[in-house]
């Protein structure tokens, strides 16, 4: 039972002498930029229920600033996320939840933000492999790719996106994408409220009580928007995948006309209309299809 | 001067008081307890401490008064100098206690707030809340954690104090004391020791008072040798919650912020309290002691308590004695502020919202007014010498007494909100004596006689050790003789004693104590054996049973806490005023010849041969208030009082006539 | 209440279950006992019978439980243990109530985040030693007579009072999900002193538990604890500080004296917030 039989008589570790720091840091990055970014992520995506277009104008948006995209995605994503998620697991593992003991609201809440985080993170790298890949090193995308990974392409947004969902049966990930979608937005509202309280934002048990309330409310405006995201990717079917891609092309292809969307074609869902037309075997497909996959040899 | 080190033996308030004073003063200290410091019994108390302040001063108040109060309350049994000291102290001993950072009760204005207490007629009782007594006692443990983290106070928590370590020439050189987890028997070596144990509710066997409360400590020095005073004086409080463990205390304050006492008029009313009539409440205080109400002293309102359910029938429920005490009438945002720990208590244990519905109280053995006897010296001024090594000195040298365990301030009959302030004042005043006395001594705690050491050591072991191995066919358990003990005290040495009751009670409890030798113990481990601690505390607790016995057997009079009805002072019954006034002289001058016998303290003496107290008598020191009678509520109190004060006014002329 | 049902509803016996474990580092082990019932009895009085009784239900002759109590009235926080799977005091703890919620028996259980030294008995000093490390005091200068302290406004005193009804008794503590057992165990060669250092090393960087952060921000509150509360934030934002705090709130709903845990943890919170910022920019 004993968790600090450690003989030591050598000073405390950096981590340790500045752990509130540390851990004010992951409180921090929870909200910002996580939960931020998760609410902008998630508002996108939910505007592809609405058209085809906003969605992927967007995404250009989003991807306007090229070469140096790995660098925000990084720096303001990625590593704040091993940072949260690494930490995440460090705070879980000090505490022994016991909810079924103490059957609170408050202490049931405590657990749930530990299991959703758990949960959040699994999710978060099966979404990032499933879609974005991690690395954009080519021949990595490639290899992943042949596995079921690494599936969007972010100027076939729309397209690829349901084309990513419609994978192992059109079920799992589905599945996958509602349960871990859902626990983050419970992980990232509840950690809002109990940031308030670890801030000293909400105090007395009045203030924390109406912190609930609008909480509870920002989570259901989110829930609503992640439902609607989700099923944006979800419902079209395979007819709508094709139309979605001919508006996704014509916006390319105008855009780069126009100047405003620079010229990348590994960007565009090159490999999924290869596989499409392979499947089908549809002459006018094809067409576009050998042009596609000529083009990195050219 | 930084080579002295003392043992305190009790962390209450007083114990606590006089470690962090002794720190202060540069001693070393180790702080024995039978309890972390900060669950002693002196959390308990509820209701306040007493001291004038400015706003009874400009009524009429001044320590002076208090002073009177106390001894008249404690119906001139104590002794007045310590008294005076403690009264004179009292407004300082509130000032320090709110510097220390006890949350006391404020008035709008932002002062410490007042309430009234029994036996006074002024608002002299500051409070913090219904727990006064927690809030004090958290002071002094933060202040002498502060000294600990300092490495000025060494605490022993969990250690049973065993006995005083006395040198050949019987000064206590240290004590010895057990650790009651991993039974280590060790000696504590010091220049001084103080007893700060507080009472002994438990030789009653249920009492308001904690399970620690066991007056084993007092008994193991009053067994060492040391004299034990006034053991006869047991309070009595009016007002507990009966319980199947224990009485729990329903402080006076409840009274105090105007809760009124009252039993319905027809025996065992079935009616539900609030819709019996104001006519039909009968509310027996308030109409027999106009002035004072329902706020007479704690004696007078627990017979009468005693009284309307015994001899009256007037007892609230039938099955067990009890009457109301009723605070239904005063709004709740007030009592929730002012009382809300004690109604809390009350509800918590008898799930009935006493903001709601009167509460069933009776009355419950709460304070042990006598205690070890201790030395003192008079200052011209007729207080205490400051700084006179002397003071609380027992009569084992270098053994002090303080608190509760002590016997000097309380008299026959404590005042409500007077023991937190003995307490601590004993506790710091004595600091200072207590360095004194080490300074005028020739051998120091580090250079004591190792055999002796080791000599109190291996007795208490043996002791221990019989214990656990003596006795194997015996089946005599100790809880159950702690069970017959409590019931022979509580019917023959509580409320209304008598001596064909206490000379039978006598005989039960040597027949019982010679058993309590025999006990054959359930748990003859090596390892937080509370089996044999508690067997060691039972067999203790008869010296002091004894003592209180002996000393109400011998004293055939009414006073204070001690009452027998055989020998009340009887009321006035001539209506003629000329035969009015003759019985009122008469009533005068069998007060004078009752006070020439027993105005003195029980001291007894314990026989460890015979297992019995020898008993003898000391004079009280009465010369700065000359005794009176105490008329609360007597029939002809007005014409005895002027009869009183003729002769008294005539005794002060006596000296001055003869010195023309 | 139960007390006032028929007597018909009356149980005849009582069944008391108890973990026992003989002493530290031991396995533990159950008991069962069998008390006859009355009514208004609370768990202290059921392990007083078991005391007196001398012997398990089937009759066993056993040693007396061991257990911490003192006042009985829930102010000296002594008698703290788990009942039915609950951290509370066990001299509030009324037979009646407890059989309404599980008729069956009654499961007595040390508390779970301090060592056992025996039975039902608990090794605490951990608790306490929290008090000093955030300096729950008021730093005054003398015990002499200097006069009254300050004067403070019924609001600040209805403020403090509470925090100040905390009798160390650990449910908070127990019930926190944050705050884990430390039982060390003592090395061949090692000295008293050793040991008890070693011992405070540990529990020095573990978390303090909410009891010990209520008692800062009462002391932080009063007009001369103020003057080190500088000192008790630091020892908040040590190592086991407020940041292991986990907002389960378990504290507040075990309290036994209703005091506002969660509301000095948050104050606590603000206050170490806005120490840390001041002292990055002054340093």
């Amino acid at each position: 039972m004993s968790d600090s039989n450690s003989d030591s008589n050598s000073e405390p570790s950096f981590f340790t002498r500045h752990e509130f720091a540390i851990r004010r840091l992951h409180s921090l990055t929870g909200i910002v930029p996580l939960g931020l970014y998760m609410c902008v992520h998630l508002t996108t995506n939910a505007s592809l229920l609405g058209s085809v277009e906003i969605f992927q104008r967007a995404v250009f948006l989003i991807h306007s600033p090229g070469p140096l995209l790995p660098l925000i995605e990084w720096g303001g994503i990625f590593l704040p996320l091993l940072f949260h998620a690494g930490l995440g697991i460090w705070i879980a593992k000090t505490g022994r939840s016991n909810s079924s003991q103490y059957q609170f609201t408050s202490n049931k809440r405590y657990s749930w933000q530990r299991w959703t985080g758990f949960i959040g993170l699994v999710y978060l790298f099966l979404h990032v492999m499933h879609l974005h890949g991690g690395i954009h090193a080519e021949s990595w995308m490639d290899a992943i790719y042949q596995i079921g990974f690494g599936q969007f392409s972010p100027y076939n947004a729309g397209s690829s996106l349901v084309n990513a969902m419609n994978l192992g049966y059109g079920i799992i990930w589905p599945v996958i994408y509602l349960v871990g979608v859902l626990a983050l937005v419970y992980h990232f509202v509840n950690g809002i409220w109990t940031a308030g309280i670890t801030w000293g934002l909400w105090i007395s048990p009045e203030a924390q009580a109406r912190a609930t309330k609008v909480c509870v409310a920002f989570g259901v405006i989110l829930t609503v928007v992640s439902l609607a995201a989700w099923a944006g990717a979800v419902f079209p079917g395979k007819e709508d995948v094709a139309e979605m891609r001919a508006i996704e092309d014509r916006m390319y292809e105008a855009g780069v006309v126009a100047g405003t969307v620079p010229e990348n074609e590994h960007k565009r869902d090159l490999r999924g209309r290869a596989a499409a037309a392979e499947e089908s075997g549809d002459a006018a497909d094809g067409e576009q299809a050998s042009t596609a996959t000529t083009e990195p040899a050219s | 001067m930084s080579n002295q080190r003392v043992v305190v033996v009790g962390g209450g308030l007083a114990g606590l008081a006089s470690a962090m004073k002794l720190a202060e003063l540069g001693v070393a200290v180790d702080l024995i307890s039978l309890t972390p410091v900060k669950r002693s019994h002196s959390v308990c108390a509820q209701g306040g401490i007493n001291s004038c302040n400015d706003q009874t001063r400009q009524l009429g108040d001044n320590e002076w008064k208090h002073f009177d109060d106390t001894v008249y309350g404690g119906d001139f049994l104590n002794h007045q100098p310590p008294v005076k000291e403690m009264a004179y102290w009292a407004p300082k001993v509130i000032e320090l206690m709110d510097r220390l950072g006890v949350p006391f009760n404020r008035t709008g204005e932002g002062f410490l707030d007042r309430r009234r207490f029994g036996g006074t007629l002024y608002k002299r009782t500051a409070f913090a809340g219904a727990t006064t007594g927690q809030q004090l006692l958290y002071a002094l443990d933060e202040q002498v954690r502060r000294r600990e983290s300092e490495g000025l106070i060494r605490k022993f928590e969990f250690w049973d104090f065993l006995g005083p370590i006395q040198d050949e020439t019987g000064r206590c050189r240290g004590v010895v004391a057990q650790d009651m987890v991993s039974m280590e028997i060790r000696a504590f070596p010091a220049d001084a020791a103080v007893v700060a144990t507080g009472g002994c509710g438990l030789v009653y066997g249920r009492s308001t008072m904690s399970v620690f409360c066991t007056g084993s400590a007092a008994s193991r020095c009053f067994q060492a040798g040391a004299k034990y005073a006034n053991g006869e004086f047991i309070q009595v409080h009016p007002t507990a919650i009966p319980g199947s463990d224990k009485l729990r205390l329903m402080s006076e304050s409840a009274r105090g912020e105007g809760g009124r006492v009252w039993v319905p008029r027809k025996p065992h009313d079935s009616r539900a309290p609030r819709d019996i009539p104001a006519s039909d409440r009968y509310y027996f205080l308030e109409e027999r002691y106009p002035e004072y109400g329902n706020l007479v002293p704690r004696d007078i309102a627990t017979r009468e308590i005693f009284d309307i359910c015994v001899n009256d029938g007037l007892s609230v429920d039938s099955e067990r004695m009890c009457v109301y005490l009723d605070l239904t009438h005063i709004p709740k945002a007030e009592l929730d502020r002012k009382l809300g720990g004690i109604l809390e208590i009350y509800e918590k244990f008898q799930g009935v919202d006493p903001r709601i519905e009167p509460m069933r109280i009776f009355p419950a053995v709460h304070y042990s007014m006598g205690g070890l006897w201790a030395d003192y010296v008079k200052s011209a001024d007729g207080g205490l010498e400051a700084g006179a090594p002397a003071n609380h000195m027992t009569n084992i040298e270098g053994l002090y007494a303080i608190g509760e365990c002590d016997y000097h301030y309380h008299g026959a009959n404590r005042l409500g909100a007077n023991s937190l302030l003995s307490c601590i004042f004993t506790g710091l005043f004595t600091g200072p004596s207590i360095v004194n006395y080490i300074d005028n001594q020739s051998g120091g705690h580090a250079d004591i006689d190792p055999a002796t050491l080791s000599g109190a050591v291996s007795k208490q072991q043996e002791r221990h050790d019989s214990l656990l191995t003596g006795n194997p066919g015996s089946d005599e358990n100790p809880y159950l003789i702690h069970q017959e003990l409590g019931d022979i005290m509580t019917r023959a040495a509580t409320v209304v004693r008598r001596n064909d009751q206490l000379t039978d009670a006598i005989e039960k409890v040597n027949e019982l104590h010679d058993r309590a030798m025999k006990v054959n113990l359930s748990d003859t481990g090596s390892w937080s054996n509370q089996n044999v601690i508690f067997a060691k505390s039972l067999q203790d607790m008869f010296p002091i049973a004894k003592s209180i016995l002996g000393g109400a057997l011998r004293r055939d009079e009414c006073r204070g806490a001690h009452f027998k009805p055989d020998f009340e002072k009887p009321s006035l019954t001539a209506e003629d005023p000329a035969e009015r006034r003759k019985q009122a002289e008469e009533w005068c001058d069998a007060f004078e010849k009752n006070n020439d016998k027993y105005l003195k303290s029980t001291i007894a003496d314990y026989d460890n041969a015979s297992m019995q107290p020898q008993f003898s008598y000391e004079d009280v020191d009465t010369s700065l208030q000359p005794p009176r009678p105490r008329l609360y509520g007597l029939v002809g109190a007005d014409i005895i009082e002027e009869v009183w004060k003729e002769r008294a006014e005539a005794k002060k002329q006596q000296p001055q006539m003869a010195s023309s | 209440m139960i007390a006032l049902d028929p007597a018909a509803n009356r149980p005849q016996f009582i069944n008391v279950r108890v973990k026992r474990q003989d002493g530290p580092g031991q396995e533990p082990y159950w008991q069962l006992f069998k008390i006859d019932y009355e009514p208004e009895l609370n768990v202290i009085s059921i392990l007083q019978r078991i005391a007196a009784l001398g012997q398990t239900s089937d009759g066993k002759k056993v040693p007396p439980v061991v257990w911490d109590c003192g006042c009985l009235e829930e102010v000296c926080g002594s008698c703290t243990m788990q009942i039915n799977g609950r951290v509370r005091q066990s001299c509030s703890a009324l037979v009646d109530q407890l059989l309404k919620d599980n008729a069956d028996e009654i499961v007595l259980e040390p508390m779970s985040k301090f060592p056992v030294l025996r039975d039902l008995l608990v090794d605490r000093r951990r608790l306490f030693k929290a008090l000093e490390k955030v300096k729950a005091w008021v730093p005054v200068d003398s015990y002499y007579n200097m006069g009254p302290g300050e004067r403070q406004l019924r609001a600040a005193q209805e403020q403090n009072y509470p925090l100040s009804q905390c009798m160390s008794c650990g449910c908070c503590v127990d019930a926190c999900p944050q705050y884990n057992k430390i039982e060390l165990e003592r090395k061949k060669d090692e000295t008293d002193e050793e040991f008890r250092k070693r011992e405070e090393k540990a529990w020095d960087t573990a978390f303090v538990g909410p009891h010990a952060i209520s008692q800062a921000m009462l002391f932080n509150n009063h007009p001369t604890g103020k003057s080190i509360a500088g000192e008790r934030l630091d020892a908040l934002i040590a190592p086991g500080g407020i940041q292991a705090c986990g907002n389960a709130q378990n504290c507040v709903a075990v309290c036994p004296k209703e005091i506002p845990l969660t509301t000095s943890i948050a104050r606590a919170g603000r206050a170490t917030t806005i120490h840390t910022i001041k002292k990055w920019f002054e340093k």
